[in-house]
């Protein structure tokens, strides 16, 4: 009977050992990142066509505007160490690694990493938009990141291109208050890489910290800059709005379209080449 | 020793990670069933190779085709605007869906579609079954979602019972749904019209009407509308009127590219006398709409097709060539296709 006891506390013991998930680095705090959308160093207050608190912005043009609606995906964060490794944050799991930024709801400014490892980080990077890979609606794999995009007060589903809007702009511009309606999407068909149609209006991020963010004893807030002058006055295009049903108009018609996009997302999200932070920088790194 | 051995070896194997069965598929009995590809017809599409029609895909695409619990108030299915007899289209100038919300642009005829290398007017879709879940969540198609979609049939004990006969277990996903719509669509093929009758020799001959016309067609449409399918699934702005909703512009929509503006795919011209109202956006009531609007004169455009920009932004008929050139297009009429 003794040995049998033995046998079995041995056995528990070996249970204790067969453990199912590894684990992980030692983790510690969080990383909140907020977004603070701007029009240079003035955050954005929002409202209707005669709205007199509404920021206004003048852009390199000379056209005048101001929002009523801000809206933008964030999604494929990742971290880079003081050590230049990088930290992966649930970049293939939109539920837990995106999020819709929207100004009109201030929670939605702040976004917290959890379960951060322990240490310095030097730089991060994300994406503006959702990866072709992942942007493809899918409510079965995504439930929560699907229903925060689709809510009606958000309408961040782009149905016929059937994937995620990226940024959407509502607002007006001139002295006369056009409507200016800016709403970017990708409308890629094929794999990445090897695209057979379509623009690709996702970009990647990529900003520097000015110091090191240091997870461990604190959780350090990152601000970022969201600057929305560069809509118009880009550091790849300065856009004039017009409006009107023809093939060089801008302001509401063809941008519910590729057609005049792309120039609103490298303005946004940079070219991806001699640009790679658009309207993005960081603000200042919080302990 | 050995027994503790033994002991220990079971209780291992108990303390598994994975805890999905891993119980092999029942087999089943699910042919596939070889489409019948006309003579002369284009190469597949290649996505068919991958979701090649089954008996039972079929059976189940079909029933799908026809269901309602696709819409969010379970009032309409896809069978609501792709009506059989009018070629899978419906007559209405642009889509009807939910709560009487009328879409951007008119239906499409589902025909042929194995054939096709762009879906859509715009061509926004290269294999069919990334379409479905367009119109699911639509505003003014169907207006639901997937999930909802997938939870109102998982109740369904006849559609588990048709996902087990398809797919070997009663699992009704997302991808078995598209892939099912496509499979069904896919069997969609017409081409026993009139035309083929005389193409094939089988023993009808056209009408002097319809010879001139034939001729007819031959010099002033099947530059575009060539091919067995009577399109060359090419895009173009062929000077249309506009549509003025801020949504269209056309091809461009996909491309980005402004030599794409309001540029469309060339439709077939197979059972089109069962598909009016004509144009992107039911622009033109009859046939004869269409062909005395380009006889007229169609809208100047910087990306206007060159075909036209040559004559003068027109292609000149006579009366008595529409007249022609409508009932050669009225042999392209497939009435086994449509029921009649």
């Amino acid at each position: 009977m003794k040995t049998l006891t033995t046998y079995f506390a041995l056995c528990i013991g070996l249970a204790l050992f067969v453990s199912c998930n590894d684990k992980e680095d030692p983790v510690a705090n969080s990383i909140t990142l907020h977004f603070n959308n701007t029009f240079g160093d003035e955050t954005i207050v929002l409202g209707d066509a005669i709205s007199a608190t509404a920021t206004e912005n003048t852009s390199a043009e000379g056209q005048i505007h101001h929002f009523s609606e801000l809206k933008y995906v964030i999604s494929n964060i990742r971290l880079i160490k003081a050590d230049g490794g990088e930290f992966p944050y649930h970049i293939n799991d939109l539920d837990k690694g995106a999020t819709v930024v929207n100004h009109a709801k201030p929670q939605t400014l702040d976004y917290v990493l959890s379960n951060i490892p322990t240490g310095g980080y030097k730089q991060i990077k994300f994406g503006l938009g959702v990866k072709q890979d992942l942007n493809t609606l899918d409510e079965v794999r995504f439930p929560k990141f699907y229903s925060a995009a689709g809510e009606n007060d958000t309408e961040m589903m782009w149905e016929w291109g059937a994937g995620y809007r990226f940024t959407k702009i509502e607002g007006f511009y001139d002295t006369d208050n056009k409507e200016l309606s800016i709403h970017t999407g990708s409308t890629v068909e094929g794999e990445e890489g090897s695209y057979t149609q379509g623009v690709d209006a996702y970009r990647d991020i990529i900003l520097d910290l000015n110091t090191n963010a240091v997870v461990g004893s604190t959780a350090p807030r990152i601000i970022i800059k969201a600057d929305f002058d560069k809509l118009l006055s880009g550091k790849t295009n300065t856009i004039t709005l017009t409006t009107g049903t023809g093939m060089g108009d801008n302001a509401t018609p063809n941008i519910h379209t590729a057609a005049q996009m792309v120039t609103f997302v490298d303005n946004l999200g940079g070219d991806g080449t001699s640009d790679i932070s658009g309207m993005f920088s960081i603000q200042s790194v919080e302990d | 020793m050995k027994n503790i051995l033994g002991l220990l070896s079971i209780f291992l194997l108990l303390l598994s990670c994975n805890r999905e069965d891993s119980i092999a598929p029942e087999p089943y009995d699910n042919p596939e069933i070889p489409l019948d590809i006309p003579a002369g017809f284009p190469s597949l599409n290649p996505a068919v190779e991958k979701n090649r029609p089954t008996k039972y895909g079929v059976e189940l695409g079909e029933k799908l085709f026809h269901e309602n619990k696709f819409s969010i108030n379970n009032s309409i299915s896809c069978a609501s605007c792709h009506k059989r007899g009018s070629a899978f289209a419906d007559n209405e100038v642009q889509a009807v869906g939910v709560y009487g919300r009328v879409s951007l642009r008119n239906t499409p005829p589902i025909q042929n579609l194995a054939f096709m290398k762009f879906y859509n007017w715009d061509g926004s879709k290269l294999r069919l079954e990334n379409q479905p879940l367009v119109p699911i969540i639509t505003h003014e198609e169907m207006n639901s979602s997937i999930v909802e979609v997938i939870n109102k049939l998982a109740v369904d004990h006849v559609y588990r019972h048709l996902f087990m006969k398809a797919y070997g277990d009663d699992a009704i996903t997302a991808d078995r749904i598209y892939r099912s719509l496509a499979q069904y669509q896919y069997t969609l093929i017409s081409a026993n019209s009139k035309y083929d009758n005389v193409r094939r020799n089988e023993g009808e001959t056209f009408t002097e009407s319809e010879a001139r016309g034939y001729q007819a067609f031959q010099t002033k449409c099947e530059s575009c509308h060539s091919t067995e399918l009577f399109t060359d699934q090419s895009f173009r702005n062929v000077g249309f009127p506009v549509n003025p909703s801020t949504e269209e512009a056309g091809r461009a929509r996909v491309t980005g590219i402004p030599a794409d503006l309001m540029s469309f795919r060339v439709p077939s011209l197979r059972n089109a006398e069962y598909t009016a109202p004509y144009g992107s956006f039911g622009q033109f009531s009859t046939l004869k709409a269409v062909l005395d609007y380009f006889d007229n004169g169609v809208l100047e455009a910087d990306n206007l097709d060159p075909i036209l920009k040559e004559q003068d932004n027109r292609i000149p008929m006579t009366e008595q060539e529409k007249q022609d050139i409508i009932a050669f297009i009225k042999t392209l009429s497939d009435e086994a296709f449509v029921g009649k």
